[in-house]
């Protein structure tokens, strides 16, 4: 490509083109964060309602650990993805916006669990439904706006259930709109590489 | 009749205009992506990139990946406001 002077026939394709070449390199790697915490929280909620149906421990709570070794997971993965991407798009930006302002809405219910009668499971739900329905519109992804959807639906049922259950809701909601949802974005994203 | 407004000529370039179609649809692009991207030398690249961050049209950070050197390079308002000029402009001559 040169500096010569163009004609407005020219011009129009060129930027055409262009805006094409930048499309091709949209958001990618975004099953992966669906997928580490799909599988951890539900696991954890199911284990924290076994431990507590089943009186196994006088701790189930302990479970929730594993949400540390994924958070940092999380942060490698996203540094290495940074590092490796030669171009951002507006979408990953808004992506890990998304998730971070999610991020900080649970950190501030789980500060204050007390004062929400301990129900924060079910208020974590609708949270992660409302990161997980935008995630879906800005990727259009349907399933992904399904499992928002499903996440919703698992959190008025978690409300309407005793503290324990909740964990059972929780699992059953984090399959539905996360897992679920995190394979099928998987299969997509092989089959545009 | 609204007279014809002459475009921008910084934008008028093969390169220049490349880059600034590139840039409007990303966050940020790496110098190496708009080589690659608009297969131009990396030397006309420079040149081209310190006239657009000149007129302000874009941002350049210079930051390091390990050892090695990294441009960023991301379009500005003023950037945005000169492209959507420019196609205006370029619309009222193929109308």
């Amino acid at each position: 490509m040169s500096n010569k002077e163009l004609t407005t026939d020219e011009s129009l394709d060129l930027i055409t083109n262009m805006i094409g070449q930048a499309k091709r390199n949209l958001a990618r790697g975004g099953s992966f964060y669906f997928l580490l915490w799909g599988w951890v929280v539900m696991l954890a909620n199911l284990g924290h309602y076994l431990i507590d149906k089943y009186d196994w421990y006088e701790h189930p709570y302990i479970v929730w650990a594993a949400t540390i070794p994924a958070g940092i997971a999380s942060m490698i993965y996203g540094a290495r993805h940074d590092r490796k991407a030669a171009v951002r798009s507006h979408l990953d930006r808004l992506y890990g916006l998304i998730w971070m302002a999610v991020f900080i809405g649970v950190l501030i219910i789980l500060f204050f669990m007390a004062d929400v009668s301990y129900n924060v499971n079910a208020i974590i739900l609708t949270f992660a439904g409302i990161g997980t329905f935008i995630s879906g519109c800005a990727l259009r992804f349907n399933p992904l706006i399904l499992g928002g959807i499903a996440l919703w639906i698992s959190s008025i049922i978690a409300f309407n259930l005793d503290l324990t259950d909740q964990y059972l809701a929780g699992a059953i909601g984090i399959l539905a709109g996360y897992l679920i949802p995190g394979y099928l974005l998987k299969r997509v994203e092989r089959e545009r590489i | 009749m609204s007279a014809f407004k002459n475009l921008d000529p910084l934008l008028h370039s093969q390169l220049r205009l490349a880059v600034m179609s590139l840039l409007i649809g990303v966050d940020s692009a790496e110098f190496v992506f708009i080589k690659e991207k608009t297969g131009a030398t990396a030397g006309n690249l420079s040149v081209q990139l310190d006239k657009l961050s000149t007129a302000g049209y874009i941002s350049v950070a210079k930051t390091f990946k390990g050892k090695k050197p990294l441009t960023t390079c991301s379009i500005t308002r003023v950037g945005i406001k000169a492209f959507e000029e420019y196609v205006n402009t370029l619309k009222q001559y193929i109308e």
